[in-house]
């Protein structure tokens, strides 16, 4: 195979797949507790930093897992407690709250961090040879990492008795309490499960992404522009979402720029909203 | 369980609210012993469901209070309620239609108990046939009937139905009777709002009518005729 064609699939698999596990945190906690957390990037943005914090310590980059793991737990709690609970059922007052929330964590970064672009070395250097293509190693396995997390998960979701309680909980939350399922708990642990994703996929990316405290204002942008196509139904309509939308934007991005891109994808998602308001695959 | 107090093993008083500032179900009363049925008559929006919502914490109380077994039950979530051993099966949407028919009946169990399900199988072969279906593919007494197993085949002592027959082919719902008999007669109390008169005087101790979201007539099933309990419903 021409190997500029296989660099080119092997981009937009890497961004289709990235993209998928920052927009599964999100749109998991939208299909439980109706809650679109517009500081789902800052999640990310904060996994970014616990990678850079963890490499100028001197300590191995897979430390910063467990790091902003944590980190990001803590804060989804506290956030889960004083502000999405409280605000629930009042959709458009949540809003309001996560995206003040967004500029609180952006301001806190910058306060310790400063606004200058920080890089991160990537754990894995070199590259591989894939169909005579010669591809970035870390790419390769950031790629295979986020398939094979998403992959996990949706069968998690579908196997798992937590899972299913999960699915009754979105299908039928009055008949969800009833039979015994906790559902208080479950959408706070669904809310800091989400938080956790978008910052393990900030630690995954970090070495590739200049780290900034706006850096997760293009990942929640990208995630709604991936629930719009793709619908906020199902796990099919979030990959077939995140696939329009990553796809798009790197091939476009690697045939034109990058500013055509993001332009492409602002096209694709307003013509949704104004032709198919609820995406490939509605809710029903 | 033993009721603790010797007392009815379900009891509410002044039991006041509706949605949000709208109150649907003004100081309402009851109460339910162990092996006893009670059942809630009333016209169509008359707040029944509502009331039954209020009893199971889906709403909250503007006012009156509601105990468990000598506890109450005061701000307790669905699932806290649930746990302590009310089983509610709504009206509306009374299963989970995107689930199978046995992850419905297993949601909270990790396998399937067939000596659990067994007798209700017997009766309603449909269900046994349908398993892998999703319930969202059954009739509306379909589900009717899944809701209605799924309850009583729980261990909770007290059932809640709201309009259990709603739907249901005369068939199934003297088997439901049967059913329901049989909790009873194991100790079981039942509260049961219903729509179908022969059915509920079928099973009723105690009958309480509701109008315009208050009790207008409550007393013993045995003092009441149908022709009595019409007049009131019918108004
Ligand atoms: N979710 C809701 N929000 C606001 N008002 C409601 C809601 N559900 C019911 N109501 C109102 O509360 C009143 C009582 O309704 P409820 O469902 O409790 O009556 P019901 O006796 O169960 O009627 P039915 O016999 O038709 O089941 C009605 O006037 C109804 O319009
Ligand atoms: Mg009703």
């Amino acid at each position: 195979m021409d190997p500029i064609l296989t660099t080119n699939i092997l981009n937009v698999v890497y961004e289709v797949s990235t993209l998928a596990v920052v927009v599964l945190g999100l749109a998991v906690v939208f299909g439980l507790l109706g809650v679109m957390n517009l500081a789902h990037g800052e999640f990310v943005m904060i996994g970014a930093y616990c990678a850079f914090f963890v490499q100028a310590q001197n300590l191995p980059f897979l430390a910063a897992v467990p790091l902003a793991l944590l980190v990001c737990a803590v804060l989804g709690l506290v956030v889960e407690r004083l502000l999405v609970r409280p605000l629930y059922a009042r959709p458009f007052d949540t809003l309001l709250a996560t995206w003040g929330l967004s500029m609180l964590l952006r301001e806190a970064v910058e306060a310790v961090y400063g606004r200058a672009f920080r890089s991160v070395a990537t754990p894995l250097t070199g590259s591989v040879d894939v169909f005579g293509a010669d591809y970035p190693s870390y790419r390769l396995l950031l790629t295979v990492v986020s398939i094979a997390l998403v992959a996990g998960l949706v069968w998690w979701f579908v196997r798992s008795a937590t899972g299913r309680r999960i699915r009754a909980v979105v299908n039928n939350p009055e008949l969800a309490g009833s039979v015994g399922i906790p559902v208080t708990g479950l959408a706070r642990n669904t809310f800091v499960f989400g938080c956790c994703l978008a910052a393990l996929a900030g630690v995954m990316l970090a070495p590739l992404l200049p780290v900034n405290p706006t850096l997760g204002l293009d990942f929640i942008l990208k995630s709604f522009f991936v629930l719009v196509v793709g619908g906020l139904g199902s796990l099919v309509g979030l990959i077939s979402g995140s696939g329009v939308i990553g796809g798009v934007e790197s091939v476009v991005s690697a045939f034109l720029d990058r500013t055509y891109g993001y332009t492409t994808v602002l096209i694709i998602a307003i013509l949704f909203l104004w032709l198919r308001p609820n995406g490939l695959f509605p809710r029903t | 369980m033993t009721g603790n107090s010797g007392g009815p093993l379900f009891s509410f008083s002044g039991v006041t609210g509706g949605y949000g500032a709208t109150t649907v179900v003004r100081s309402v009363g009851g109460e339910v012993s162990a092996g006893e049925a009670c059942c809630v008559l009333g016209r169509n929006g008359v707040g029944k469901t509502t009331l039954m919502r209020l009893l199971t914490g889906h709403l909250p109380l503007q006012s009156g209070s509601v105990s468990f077994d000598g506890q109450p039950l005061d701000g307790l979530p669905p699932d806290r309620r649930h746990a302590l051993g009310l089983i509610y099966c709504p009206q509306e949407r009374p299963v989970f239609d995107n689930l199978s028919v046995r992850e419905n009946l297993t949601l909270m169990a990790p396998a399937i108990d067939e000596g659990r399900y067994a007798a209700f199988f017997a009766a309603f072969p449909i269900l046994e046939s349908r398993m892998t279906q999703s319930a969202g593919t059954l009739s509306g007494g379909e589900r009717k009937i899944l809701s209605f197993v799924r309850a009583v085949a729980e261990s909770g002592q007290l059932l809640l139905l709201d309009e259990p027959s709603e739907g249901v082919q005369q068939e199934n719902v003297e088997r439901m009777a049967g059913f329901l008999h049989e909790a009873k007669a194991a100790g079981r109390a039942l509260l049961i709002v219903e729509q179908n008169l022969a059915f509920a005087l079928g099973i009723a101790d105690r009958v309480i009518v509701m109008d315009h979201g208050e009790v207008v007539l409550a007393g013993a099933a045995a003092d009441m005729t149908e022709e009595t309990l019409a007049a009131h419903m019918h108004v």
